[in-house]
Order: C-alpha cells, then structure tokens, then sequence
C-alpha cells in the first residue's frame, strides 16, 4: 500500500480515527506519519528513556544539579531524552539512571562474556566468579549436588586467585 | 573485488546448502564494538567520524590484511551500489541510507562484513548459510580476537563491551536467524509461535512487509538480551529453541499437504505458472510466490527447481540488483517488467 500523503513511499503506519460517528482511514509512511506530530508513531527510543530515572529532585533546579559527561558534553537530560550514550565514559557518568534500564531490559547489570584480552586476567576472573556462581545457583534449584560440589571447588579456586592477586 | 563483482556471484549464504536450509534461509551473528578513546557517534562531529574511518580501516588491514576483507568507504559511492549491499544483506537499510563518513568491509564469499561508523564505530557480522551458530560465532569471533590486537576497544568490567543504544550493552552481540514459516501462516499457527518466542524474549519481525500482515513468509528471531550472559550461552539457548521451531514447521508442512493435497498443489503449480509466464511483477507479488514455490520444492510438488535458483530470484530480483544487472537506472514500472523477464529466463533455463 502506498502512502496516502506523499503518494511515494510504503504506507507502514494505519490508523483508523473515529470522529462524530465519521471513520476515517489514513495509511502513511514512517515520514509522513512523523511529521503529522509523532503521535502515530512507536519507537524504542520513547520506551527506553521511559525507563531511565528522571534526576533526582524537580524542576531546573534538578536538571542542572544533575551530572553531565566532562568528556563528551552530554547532560543527565539530553541521555534520558534520547536513551542513547555519549561516550564510554558516559557508563560510568550516568551509572545510577542506566541500572534500572539495564535491568529492566537484560534483567541483569553485569557482564558475564567475553573480555578483551588488552583487559588484565582479573577482570577475566571475576567475570567467570560471577558466571560460575548464577550456575551455582541453577544447580542448587535442581538438586544437583555433584555438579554443585565442582561448581563450590572451582569458586572457591578462583576466589582464592583473585585474593592472592590483592596482596 | 568491485561491487559490480556481486552481480556475477552470490554470496555463501544463498548457495542454500547449510544445515536445515528447508526452512532455516540464513544465520547472522553480529558484534557492536566501539573504540575507548573515540565519542559515540551520537557525539561524533563528522571530522571525528572521519578520523573514526581513517583509523579503523587501517587497523582492519593490518589486523585481517587485504585477502580477508576489502573496504569501501561510502562517501562517494553511489547510492545504488550502497542499496544494492543493503539488498545482499551485508549492511543495515540505516547504513545504506545514513550520511557522513562510514563504509564497509567485506569478505570475498561475502559471509564476513564490518560496518564502520553505523550506529557504533564497529558492527562485525557474519552471514551464513542454513542453521550454524557455532560456526558463524566462531568465525566472527576469530576476527574480533584478531583485530583486538590491533585496536582498544570500549570494554567496561561490570557493563562488558561499551555500546552506544544500552540494549546491545554487555557482549554486544546479537543473533539473528531468518525463517521460512509458509504452513504455520497458512494454516494460522504462525500467532502461536511468534507469541511464545516473544514470552521467551526473543524478537520476532516479518522480514519484508509491515508488522501484522509480513510478506512472503519470512521471519527474522534474534535475541534481546545481551548483557548478564556469555556468548556461547546465548547461542545454547537459541540453539535449543529454533529446532523446535522448524520441526513445527515440518510438521504441518506435511499436514497440510496430506489434508488438503489439491489445494496445496493447486497453489505452488499457480505460483510455478505465474512466475513462469507474468510480463509485469512487482517485488512484493515475486517474494509472495517464491514462498509458495518454495514450499512446492519442498513437498516434491516441483523438483526439478534448485534451492540456489529460487534463493538468486529472490535476491535478483531487488530493485537495486535489476539496475545493476541492466546497467541503467529503471523506474518502478520498468523495473517490473525487466523483473519478469529475468524470472522467465531463470525459470525456462531449468
């Protein structure tokens, strides 16, 4: 179907409107139904910032206490309204606002995958600590105290490993 | 290796000899990367996305040298070349269509290709033919471990690799395998499952179409989450879901073709017949009866048609590929002409 507006594009975005018992159809695409206001349109970035955590306080006030990114400029505001970061600095920045978005996208805040190998073995281990005991975790629901048994052994390895490196 | 080249090959992921290429069509893994000491491209002023481009595609060729991969910077290349890469499944629509420095590298048998300065610096994906995660991740992984080397990327110890959107956060990757579920449309169980993969938090989208009513029965699952689990099990878990999204497809392939045998053949010799013969035929009409052809391959209806012929009608016969292969620009109406003559020509040379 092609656009009822611009007669050009692919009509992706149907509305149906009732007014004064009167329906009426509009077919439009992606552009055409932007520019009629945005309100036909759903878009990740709206959910995204939703999820994020307006500044703590109200007001201007609250906006311009809030932390901006020294590195790339962009404040507390600008990442909210845009669900989109800066730089990688931004991670750090904006921590407490990106945790609940995390969350509620991925249902965790911690990585648990590959490390780059520039990246100390540490940090390797930690990541492997933090993926060894949520297997733990599995294993205990089931019942299956074998596996747990090697999952407590290689913790507790690891932990020892990571301890060492500490002193 | 020039684009051009493309019009005389095609890639390994349509030569349809991958595992379950009866329904699975292709797998693509892809890695969001970005570089530490660069702004996200949200950021990026276009100087900086030139030094971006600059710094990266000599980082590529030192890293995979020039046999592995070739780059093409899309400043200047025309817009239908980038379409046509876009057509091919090597870039995103948004790349294709985006401005400012960025470009692509690309693998000779085109499973491999990096995306510069797309939504992140880097966008690594392979694209292969059939059901094979492993070996697609295992491949792209090889490469993002060479190129490591060579490069810093943004990597955090508790959010794992740094993206610019926060849903690719972690290990930025993203897995997507694209279907082809013609019984479980026709048959109306195709709500069923693309409810319970949603439940499962997986993305399902029509390939071609718009959301409710897609195209050619294509579909596209990909996983969601990338953060709070390792690479290898994200893979296990689709690797154990998607068999039992074919087996249900296999299923009431069958059923369908033992309950209701003149209606099924009725549709594919249609479908067979109309491909065969039309003088006009737009894009959407072609994808809709491939499907319908290819089931008909698939039941045994009709044999004697290749798997690579029906994957090179439904990659040919794109707008930026007809053009291409006429070597002049078409407008829509033309090109559905030149479209039915080259499906005639393919079909009457079997």
């Amino acid at each position: 179907m092609i656009c009822g507006k611009c007669s050009k594009n692919h009509a992706t975005v149907h509305v149906t409107e009732v007014v004064n018992g009167v329906k009426k159809e509009a077919h439009l695409c992606e552009e055409c139904a932007r520019a009629a206001g945005g309100k036909f349109t759903f878009s990740i970035t709206d959910i995204l910032a939703n999820l994020i955590e307006p500044p703590k306080g109200a007001g201007k006030a609250a906006e311009a206490a809030a932390p901006r990114c020294p590195e790339c400029g962009i404040s507390y505001t600008q990442f909210k309204e845009k669900a989109r970061l800066g730089c990688p600095n931004d991670y750090e920045i904006f921590k407490a606002g990106l945790l609940p978005l995390l969350e509620k996208v991925h249902g965790s805040t911690q990585h648990a995958g590959k490390t780059p190998h520039t990246v100390e073995s540490v940090i390797r281990k930690e990541t492997e600590l933090v993926r060894l005991k949520r297997e733990l975790d599995g294993v205990v629901k089931t019942e299956d105290f074998e596996k747990a048994a090697e999952l407590r052994d290689r913790i507790r390895t690891l932990e020892t490993e990571l301890n060492k490196g500490k002193s | 290796m020039t684009i051009d080249d493309l019009i005389q090959q095609s890639g390994e992921w349509l030569k349809g000899t991958g595992p379950d290429s009866d329904v699975v069509i292709s797998s693509r893994i892809r890695l969001a990367r970005n570089l530490s000491r660069f702004p996200f491209m949200t950021m990026a002023t276009p100087e900086v996305r030139g030094e971006i481009q600059t710094f990266v595609r000599r980082r590529l060729e030192e890293a995979l040298g020039a046999r592995r991969v070739q780059y093409f910077p899309f400043a200047k290349m025309a817009t239908i070349d980038r379409q046509l890469l876009f057509e091919r499944h090597l870039v995103s629509r948004e790349h294709a269509n985006g401005e400012g420095e960025r470009g692509v590298a690309i693998s000779p048998d085109e499973t491999v290709s990096i995306m510069v300065n797309e939504e992140d610096h880097l966008r690594l994906q392979v694209l292969r033919s059939g059901l094979q995660l492993e070996q697609s991740y295992e491949q792209i992984d090889r490469i993002d471990t060479d190129l490591e080397q060579h490069l810093t990327y943004a990597y955090h110890s508790r959010f794992g690799y740094l993206t610019c959107c926060p849903t690719n956060v972690g290990t930025g990757l993203r897995i997507s395998v694209m279907l082809h579920l013609p019984a479980a449309v026709l048959t109306k169980q195709i709500e069923k499952v693309l409810g319970t993969l949603a439940r499962l938090n997986y993305t399902v989208r029509g390939l071609y179409g718009e959301g409710t009513s897609p195209i050619g029965d294509l579909f596209q699952i990909s996983n969601q989450v990338t953060l709070g689990k390792s690479e290898r099990d994200i893979i296990v878990e689709l690797k154990n879901v998607i068999p039992k999204v074919i087996e249900f497809e296999r299923v009431w392939r069958h059923k369908l073709a033992d309950d209701e045998p003149r209606k099924v053949e009725d549709r594919v010799w249609r479908a067979y017949g109309l491909l065969k013969h039309a003088r006009v035929i737009s894009s959407e009409e072609t994808i809709e009866q491939l499907s319908y052809l290819r089931l008909g391959v698939y039941l045994g209806i009709i044999p004697q048609v290749p798997m690579t012929i029906l994957n090179d009608l439904f990659i040919f016969t794109q707008p930026s590929h007809l053009q291409k292969i006429q070597g002049k620009v078409l407008e829509a109406v033309d090109r559905d002409v030149v479209r039915a003559e080259f499906i005639r020509k393919r079909l009457a040379a079997l």
